[in-house]
């Protein structure tokens, strides 16, 4: 988990890391909109190059989140293929591959575009927010919602994110050392499942438990410091940036 | 009056089992008790009532003389608690944004917030990491981390469960360090370990639980020899008295 730096936070003093996280987050929405409700080769060039600049501006480690990708690139593939196939049309006018029709290909590509899109979107934001941010923004939003204990739901969200490489370290311990004692020998894959998912379901439960515990021990309770947001002039400059777009791309 | 204090603390387990059974024991402000024992013995359990973490099924705790029921709050404030695995009193996501908790949950304003993190990462030189993912740092330094998310809180005690377990070489002079350190500036120290050859030297008392039950408390100097009759290593080669216990230089 160290080692992966997708959906990680980078510490850096950019443009984008100073901007008003709930400005941010509300663009990046914007943006996610945009990606979804774009349909050309050039509203997705144009997007993939705003997002692309918003990366290099944020001063991301851009090789590192590129090798990243390819954790994604069989998903991708899957549904760039499961389009081409299924979806009824043409044939391939220079490349006949049996089965695969010109208008499923292009619908698959436009899929996966799009989904590279958000990617990206998920990138910029989780890179440029550290995630006491976006707790605090999710509680800033969350706050005026009646019946919704924003401050809770914001700390479940935090200890959720907290968790995770913990049980991906717990995991894969547990497989090495199951590993050491030729469990791949077990020809019955549910018991080989089993034998993995109750010890780490009783050892996460137990790691809360101790979290919870870490946390009551440091005085925990919902009435919290709150957050202060500052906004400046170039934050609404950029959140205008993004509204355009987004109202270009939906209204055309 | 002492500043820490139990009287006939008993804890039941559900299942009828005794976890600790009529601890008596005060703390003078200012001491730096070793509170050992076998595994089992009581040892967390004692130290997670002192923090009111656990309720007792009979007897009390006192802080300055005052039920540790009757203001939780300002008693949590008062005893920090350092767990034993120190991974999981990791609650942020950077070195900063964990050692901010506690002053959060104190309700102070964000720059207060601000200067206090700063001074306890000073305070244990963690500063450098302050932006870092918690989960990088050795197990020397999350140890740090831990003190420094309990120093923020402000606490006149400090008590350590088992800070030791797991540290190589360094990481046990890093945290020794630091915990005389902590000593020197005033807080009351309770430390719970069964390597007795790392610390034992810099106490004012060594206090014994054995099944539950306090079985000793007295001198380090006193106590020690007995230890082993209760399930503590009393290590091995030339002992050259208590003074010799330190893996200080």
């Amino acid at each position: 988990m160290a080692e992966m730096t997708f959906f990680h936070y980078f510490p850096r003093d950019s443009l984008i890391h100073r901007m008003d996280a709930r400005l941010k987050l509300l663009c990046m929405i914007l943006l996610s909109v945009a990606a979804t409700l774009a349909g050309t080769v050039t509203e997705f060039a144009f997007l993939t190059f705003v997002l692309g600049g918003a990366i290099c501006l944020a001063r991301l480690p851009v090789v590192a989140l590129l090798k990243d990708m390819r954790l994604f690139a069989l998903l991708i593939l899957l549904l760039v293929a499961a389009n081409a196939f299924f979806v009824p049309g043409r044939p391939l006018p220079y490349l006949s591959i049996p089965g695969v029709s010109q208008e499923g290909l292009v619908m698959g590509l436009r899929f996966a575009w799009r989904l590279l899109l958000i990617l990206m979107v998920c990138m910029v934001m989780t890179g440029a927010t550290s995630l006491l941010t976006f707790k605090n923004v999710v509680e800033w939003y969350l706050r005026p919602v009646p019946l919704v204990p924003a401050a809770r739901v914001a700390t479940m969200m935090n200890l959720t994110f907290v968790l995770f490489p913990v049980i991906f370290d717990t995991y894969a311990e547990m497989r090495a050392a199951q590993k050491a004692r030729c469990i791949e020998t077990r020809k019955n894959i549910i018991k080989r499942v089993m034998f993995t998912v109750a010890p780490l379901l009783s050892q996460t439960l137990r790691k809360a438990d101790e979290i919870a515990y870490a946390m009551e021990a440091r005085c925990y309770t919902e009435e919290r410091t709150r957050a202060v947001f500052r906004t400046k002039a170039q934050d609404w400059v950029l959140t205008a940036v993004c509204l355009v777009i987004c109202l270009a791309v939906a209204l055309r | 009056m002492p500043i820490l204090e139990t009287r006939n603390l008993t804890h039941i387990f559900p299942n009828g089992a005794a976890a600790i059974q009529d601890i008596n024991f005060s703390v003078a402000a200012g001491e730096f008790v070793v509170l050992a024992g076998a595994n089992g013995s009581g040892k967390t359990v004692l130290i997670r009532h002192l923090n009111g973490l656990l309720k007792p099924t009979k007897g009390h705790v006192f802080i300055e003389g005052a039920p540790i029921g009757k203001d939780i709050v300002q008693a949590r404030k008062k005893i920090g608690l350092i767990f034993q695995d120190a991974n999981s009193q990791i609650v942020g996501q950077t070195v900063a944004e964990d050692v901010a908790f506690g002053p959060e949950n104190l309700n102070l304003s964000p720059a207060e917030v601000k200067r206090i993190v700063q001074e306890a990462l000073e305070n244990v030189g963690l500063s450098r990491y302050a932006d870092q993912d918690p989960h990088l740092l050795s197990g020397g330094q999350q140890r740090k981390l831990a003190i420094a998310g309990i120093l923020a809180m402000q606490p006149k005690i400090i008590l350590f469960d088992e800070p030791f377990t797991g540290l190589d070489y360094p990481g046990v002079l890093q945290v020794l360090g630091e915990i005389m350190r902590l000593h020197k500036t005033g807080h009351t120290i309770i430390l719970v370990t069964h390597e007795l050859e790392k610390v034992l030297a810099h106490a004012d008392r060594l206090v014994i639980i054995h099944e539950g039950r306090l079985v000793e408390d007295g001198l380090p100097a006193e106590v020690f020899p007995r230890a082993e009759q209760y399930g503590v290593r009393i290590p091995l080669g030339k002992i050259e008295g208590v003074e010799s216990m330190t893996w200080l230089k």
